[in-house]
C-alpha cells in the first residue's frame, strides 16, 4: 500500500520532471556555457560577467522590478477593499458579481489591446481630451506606452489581476465573515476594528499567496513589456528574448544567464515574502 | 453617528461604482471599434458603422476560422489530458503522508513562480532534437506543464477536505474501484472539475509565449493572431478578434459549468 501514492503521482511526476525541470535544467546547463551544438562543452561564468558588466542589466532588472512590484502592490490593496466591501453588503450583489470576475477570462493580450485603445496616444481618453479642448493634437496626451514610465503596462497588470486577487481572497472572507463577524459585532467592535483585527488577519494567508503569484507572473511575463516596452531599459524577459533570436548562436548563453537570473531573482522573492509574512502574521496572531 | 455612517457607506459606494465604470470602459470602447466602419482619428465616436471586422474573420481566405479551430482544439486537448493527470496526483497530495511530499509540493508550485519564458527557452533545444518542434504534441506537452500545477492544487484540496473516510465506507459495501469512482468520488470532484476545468482551459487559451516558441509559427492560436494588432494594423479585425476570443473564453466557463453543476456549491470555488 505504501507505493499508492507514488503511483498516484508518477505521470504528473514524468511530465513535471521532464519537461519543467529538464527546461530548468538546459536553462541553468546553458547559462554556465554548455552548449555541444555549438561545441561549447566546458562550465563557465564568463557569460555571467559579461551580462552583470552590462549598464542595460541594471536598469532593466530595476525596471522589471519596479513594473512588477508596483502593479502587484496596487492590485493587492485595491482587491482587499473591494473584497471587503463585497463582503458587507447586505446581500449578494449579481452584477458586481458578473462584473468583477469578467477580466479574469479575458486573456492579457486582449486586455492589453483594449487599454490600448483606451489610454495611448490615439485612444479614447486622448480623443475626448482634444474635443474638451485640454490638448490640441494627440501628441500632446502623456505617453503611457513605450515609455520608461510604463504607466500602461501597469495599468494593463492591474485590469487583470485585481479581479483575480479580488476572487481568491473574497471566498476565505466570505467564510469567516460568516463566522466571526457576527461575534466581533456582538463585542461592539467598530468596522474598522473588525476589518483590521478579525477579516485582515485571517484572510491574510490567502492574500499572501495571491499576490505571490500575480507579482511572479508580472515578474516573468514577456508579451506585454515585448509590446509596448521602452526601447530601453527592456524588461528581463524581453532582454533574455532578443539575445536568444539572435543570429549569433554565441548570445543564447547570454540569454540563458538573463532568464536564469530573472528566475533566481523571482523565486528570491517570492521565498523572502513568505517567510517575512509568516514571520509577521505569527507575531500578529 | 448615524447619518455619518451613512455618508462613509455613501463615500465607499462611490468608489465602488467608480473602479466598476473604469473596470468596465475597455469592454465598451472594444464593442465600439468591432462595430465600426469609419473611426478617424480625433473623433470620440465612429461616424459609420459597419460589420467590415466580421467579414474579415467569416472570410475563409484569411483563415482565423481554422485557427479559432485550432485554438480550442488545442486548449480541450490540455485540459482534458492535464485532468485525467492532476486528479490522481491531487488524491495522493490530499490523502497521503509518504517520504518526499515536500518535494513533490515544491515541484508542483514552482511553475506558477518561475517564467514560462525560462522553461520555453531551456527545453526548446531537447524538444528540436526530438522533433517536438512546431507539432501539435509539442505545444500541448509544453501548456501541460503551466497548467498542470493548477489542476493537482485545486484537486488536493478537494482530496483533502473530503478525506478518507468516503471511499473507506463504500469499500466496506463492497464497491469496486470504478464504481467508488464514479458514485463517491466524482459528485465531491465536482466544483474541483469546474474551477480546474476554466482555470485551465483558460491559461491554455491565452498562452502566447510557450505556443510561439515551440509551434514555431506552424501551430498557430489566436494569441498569436492577435499579437500583431496590439500596437499597430487595423483596429476593427484586431477588436473582432479579441471580441471573438472573450466570448469563446465566456462560452466555455458557461458550457462547463452547465454540464458538470451542482446545485448546492455553483462555481466561485478558486481553491489555490
Amino acid at each position: 500500500m505504501k507505493y499508492k501514492p507514488y503511483l498516484y503521482l508518477a505521470p504528473a511526476l514524468l511530465v513535471l520532471t521532464i519537461f519543467f525541470l529538464g527546461g530548468l535544467v538546459f536553462a541553468l546547463l546553458q547559462s554556465f556555457g554548455y552548449f555541444p551544438v555549438l561545441g561549447l562543452t566546458q562550465f563557465t561564468l564568463k557569460y555571467y560577467l559579461l551580462v552583470v558588466k552590462q549598464k542595460e542589466f541594471m536598469a532593466s532588472l530595476t525596471f522589471t522590478l519596479y513594473i512588477a512590484f508596483v502593479s502587484t502592490f496596487l492590485s493587492t490593496i485595491i482587491a482587499i477593499y473591494l473584497a471587503n466591501y463585497m463582503v458587507n453588503l447586505k446581500q449578494k450583489n449579481k452584477v458586481i458579481d458578473f462584473m468583477y470576475k469578467l477580466p479574469i477570462a479575458v486573456p492579457h493580450i486582449v486586455a492589453a489591446l483594449m487599454i490600448v485603445f483606451l489610454i495611448s496616444q490615439g485612444g479614447f481618453l486622448a480623443r475626448i481630451f482634444i474635443n474638451l479642448g485640454v490638448i490640441n493634437e494627440s501628441g500632446q496626451f502623456p505617453p503611457v506606452f513605450y515609455s520608461r514610465n510604463a504607466i500602461g503596462i501597469i495599468t494593463i497588470y492591474m485590469w487583470k489581476e485585481i479581479p483575480f486577487i479580488t476572487l481568491m481572497i473574497y471566498t476565505v472572507m466570505k467564510n469567516i465573515h460568516g463566522k466571526l463577524n457576527d461575534v466581533a459585532a456582538t463585542l461592539k467592535a467598530s468596522p474598522w476594528q473588525v476589518f483590521f483585527q478579525v477579516t485582515l488577519p485571517l484572510s491574510m494567508p490567502s492574500i499572501i499567496s495571491a499576490s505571490a503569484i500575480v507579482f511572479a507572473f508580472s515578474f516573468g511575463a514577456f508579451e506585454i513589456p515585448f509590446l509596448l516596452g521602452a526601447t530601453y531599459p527592456k524588461a528581463l524577459p524581453v532582454w533574455a528574448y532578443y539575445n536568444y533570436i539572435s543570429p549569433d548562436l554565441y548570445n543564447r548563453p547570454i540569454a540563458m544567464v538573463i532568464t536564469i537570473i530573472l528566475t533566481s531573482v523571482c523565486v528570491m522573492l517570492v521565498g523572502l515574502y513568505y517567510l517575512f509574512m509568516k514571520k509577521y502574521l505569527r507575531q500578529w496572531g | 453617528m448615524g447619518v455619518s455612517m451613512d455618508k462613509k457607506q455613501l463615500v465607499h459606494k462611490i468608489i465602488v461604482m467608480i473602479f466598476f465604470i473604469l473596470l468596465m470602459s475597455p469592454f465598451l470602447i472594444l464593442l465600439l471599434w468591432a462595430f465600426s466602419k469609419v473611426w478617424t482619428a480625433g473623433s470620440i465616436f465612429p461616424h459609420d458603422w459597419g460589420l467590415r471586422g466580421w467579414q474579415y474573420i467569416l472570410n475563409p481566405q484569411n483563415k482565423i476560422l481554422s485557427v479559432i479551430g485550432t485554438s480550442i482544439f488545442l486548449s480541450l486537448a490540455v485540459t482534458l489530458v492535464a485532468t485525467i493527470i492532476s486528479i490522481p496526483a491531487g488524491k495522493a497530495l490530499g490523502l497521503y503522508d509518504f517520504p518526499g511530499k515536500n518535494i513533490v509540493e515544491i515541484l508542483v508550485l514552482a511553475p506558477i513562480i518561475i517564467p514560462p519564458i525560462t522553461i520555453g527557452m531551456g527545453i526548446h533545444v531537447i524538444f528540436i532534437k526530438y522533433g517536438l518542434v512546431d507539432t501539435f504534441l509539442g505545444v500541448l506537452l509544453i501548456h501541460l506543464v503551466v497548467v498542470m500545477p493548477y489542476g493537482i492544487r485545486i484537486f488536493a484540496s478537494v482530496y483533502k477536505a473530503m478525506g478518507l473516510k468516503w471511499e473507506e465506507q463504500s469499500k466496506i459495501l463492497k464497491a469496486n474501484n470504478w464504481q467508488r469512482f464514479i458514485y463517491v468520488t466524482l459528485p465531491f470532484l465536482k466544483p474541483g472539475l469546474i474551477t480546474s476545468g476554466i482555470l485551465m482551459f483558460n491559461v491554455s487559451f491565452s498562452q502566447y509565449f510557450l505556443t510561439f516558441l515551440i509551434g514555431g509559427g506552424k501551430i498557430v492560436t489566436l494569441p498569436l493572431v492577435l499579437f500583431p494588432y496590439i500596437n499597430s494594423g487595423d483596429r476593427v479585425i484586431g477588436s473582432v478578434i479579441s471580441l471573438i476570443f472573450i466570448l469563446i473564453a465566456l462560452i466555455f466557463m458557461f458550457i462547463i459549468e452547465r454540464v458538470i453543476t451542482d446545485p448546492k456549491q455553483k462555481s466561485s470555488y478558486y481553491y489555490l
